[in-house]
């Protein structure tokens, strides 16, 4: 009675089965990434894999069956998918409790998974030219959006911006044909500022702009967007965070106000249109 | 072991004195808020497989509900403030009905308004619609500064609400109560008298979470609905207490996340469970939750859950026999 795991067995059941997006992942490999960062890979379903595209995350229980603490889940964008048919990888940062705990299963460890959740980014059929504007663990589905750009002949440049060089996503982390252009506040690396500064010389030759990182970038993106470009061109994407419950759209606990009224960015999102957002 | 398990029986009647019935195959049941509206879930479990499940709650007009932040966590818990976002009666009639319709497990429809004659009103809207099996009645929701949450608090608007949609609607009416009351037992059993088939237990209690760094309240609505184990003992007290003076079933629910906590409100006197925030973190174990407990009830000798209804609750088992029947729901049908 009131055994520990009471999901355990059932999850393991409908890993076997296939179909369900929640389920159990052993961690295959931990690298270090960005100083404090982790890059974690877990072995997923393999339908599920190839459902992933760029913009999508999971959620991830970051606690023991037996503990209560964090209780709910906690979301990643995916950094990468289907390098291996059966594996996931995600880009953590051990920040909140949920975080430090996932950086520090080893190997071998079994991650409680769901997902791969949410909308993803879209690339108009006109496009050539895709600018990024990454900010810290940010990056991490824009690697896999420009990943899938190069493959299809697309022109990448992706900015990213971290407090010091050691922040920084590694350049050998992105397929060699992405331009590749960096910002640190500390001036250690690259452009000495934000990230949104670079922005304004790129305007001109984007088809669209895709972008990831903290709330406090994307009002500096917008700003500079929105003073330098005509009209509504190039659009942006933005893949939102917010603290969030259930991840399916049933809790409305992580409502983005749009100008169509209040979306979850679960379901809805997490990638939002720029110019529908309605920021405070 | 001597031969082959008889398979324990789990369905459970939660409108015994009704026509229209509640028979559920068996006690599991996601809650209002906790569960969209049936769909959501469907990549993830099979919800057919569920006793029942509660719909997010429904309001006269469509709300666009509270600002951000609407959740945050707590120890063992989370406090919520989503401000009932839904897209009212008429717009919730147009979608779900005919899809429920189809579906093997009931829906059970929850309603909160600011009005009686809007709880009546919508009751008698859903009585016309297909799909629906039951209307739980929110008397209870925190969250609305103007909202409903001051009937649940009071006896005789407890009463008025439950009259009124019993009036306008033949359907089976759960009246879900707010632990903020001072006199549970009192109003559960006000409910009961104004016509309820059964009661459900407890909705979040209030509470706040304070941004030490911005100084001010985390949640926009500054209070929210605090849910999760942390709730539990209180939930399983209040119970215990109105299951051992009413006469009809009680759905007991609050910080359930596994089997043991189960046994716990159906020992106490609830005929069957709800699961409400457990669901964000493990929705597989709403139906690990079914198996663990026919696996428990096997293990135990149990061929039935009006054995173990009420078990711990002296109360309850003096109702005599009739009265018992009707208050677990397992009448012989």
């Amino acid at each position: 009675m009131g055994k520990a795991g009471a999901g355990t067995e059932q999850v393991k059941e409908r890993n076997q089965r296939g179909w369900s997006r929640e389920f159990l992942g052993e961690v295959t490999r931990v690298s270090p990434v960005m100083g404090d960062s982790s890059l974690i890979t877990f072995a997923a379903p393999e339908g599920l894999v190839a459902s992933a595209r760029s913009g999508h995350f999971v959620e991830i229980l970051c606690r023991s069956d037996e503990s209560y603490d964090p209780l709910l889940r906690r979301p990643y964008s995916i950094y990468a998918a289907g390098a291996k048919k059966h594996e996931l990888t995600i880009l953590v940062r051990p920040y909140g409790r949920g975080s430090r705990w996932l950086c520090n299963q080893p190997v071998g460890a079994t991650l409680d998974v769901l997902g791969p959740l949410g909308n993803r980014f879209e690339i108009a059929s006109k496009s050539g030219n895709l600018l990024m504007v990454a900010g810290g663990v940010g990056a991490a589905p824009l690697v896999m959006l420009a990943t899938e750009a190069v493959r299809n002949g697309l022109s990448v440049t992706y900015l990213m911006g971290a407090m010091t060089a050691e922040g920084l996503l590694a350049s050998q982390l992105l397929p060699g044909q992405v331009e590749y252009v960096v910002a640190t506040d500390d001036g250690s690396q690259g452009h000495h500022g934000f990230v949104t500064d670079l922005v304004p010389n790129y305007l001109r030759w984007a088809d669209q702009i895709f972008s990831c990182g903290p709330e406090a970038m994307f009002r500096s993106l917008r700003s500079v967007v929105l003073a330098n470009r005509f009209g509504s061109h190039p659009p942006v994407q933005v893949s939102v965070e917010r603290a969030m419950a259930c991840g399916v759209g049933a809790c409305l606990g992580c409502v983005v106000e749009t100008r169509s009224g209040m979306k979850a960015s679960c379901v809805d999102g997490p990638v939002f249109d720029m110019d529908q957002v309605v920021w405070s | 072991m001597t031969g082959t398990a008889i398979r324990p029986d789990l369905s459970v009647d939660l409108a015994p004195n009704n026509p229209r019935e509640l028979v559920l195959r068996n006690p599991v049941i996601p809650a209002s808020g906790c569960f969209g509206y049936g769909l959501e879930y469907g990549g993830i479990l099979d919800v057919q497989r569920l006793g029942a499940f509660v719909s997010k709650g429904i309001t006269p007009r469509p709300r666009s509900g509270n600002r951000m932040p609407r959740i945050t966590e707590v120890p063992a818990g989370m406090l919520n403030a989503i401000g009932l976002q839904n897209p009212g009666i008429r717009g919730f009639i147009r979608k779900y009905p005919r899809i429920w319709e189809h579906w093997d497990v009931p829906a059970i429809v929850n309603i909160s308004a600011e009005r009686v004659e809007d709880y009546a009103m919508m009751a008698r809207k859903l009585d016309e619609q297909p799909g629906i099996a039951a209307i739980e009645v929110n008397i209870s929701c925190p969250n609305v500064a103007a909202g409903g949450y001051c009937f649940g608090w009071d006896t005789g608007m407890s009463r008025d609400v439950t009259r009124s949609v019993r009036e306008a609607t033949t359907l089976p009416v759960i009246v879900k109560l707010s632990p903020g009351a001072q006199d549970i037992v009192s109003i559960a059993e006000a409910v009961e008298d104004a016509g309820a088939d059964a009661i459900s237990l407890i909705n979040t209690l209030v509470g706040m979470a304070i941004d030490t760094r911005a100084r001010k309240p985390v949640l926009a609505n500054e209070t929210g609905g605090l849910s999760g184990p942390a709730v539990k003992p209180v939930a399983v007290r209040m119970v215990y207490q109105v299951a051992g003076v009413v006469r009809i079933p009680v759905i007991g629910m609050g910080g359930i996340s596994r089997l043991g906590d189960a046994l716990e409100f159906l020992m106490a006197g609830a005929s069957a469970i709800q699961v409400g925030t457990a669901i964000f973190s493990q929705p597989g174990m709403l139906l690990a939750l079914i198996d663990d407990l026919e696996a428990w009830m096997v293990q135990n000798g149990v061929t039935g859950l009006r054995e173990i209804v009420g078990a711990a609750n002296p109360g309850f088992r003096a109702h005599d026999r009739h009265e018992l029947d009707l208050a677990t729901g397992y009448l012989d049908r």
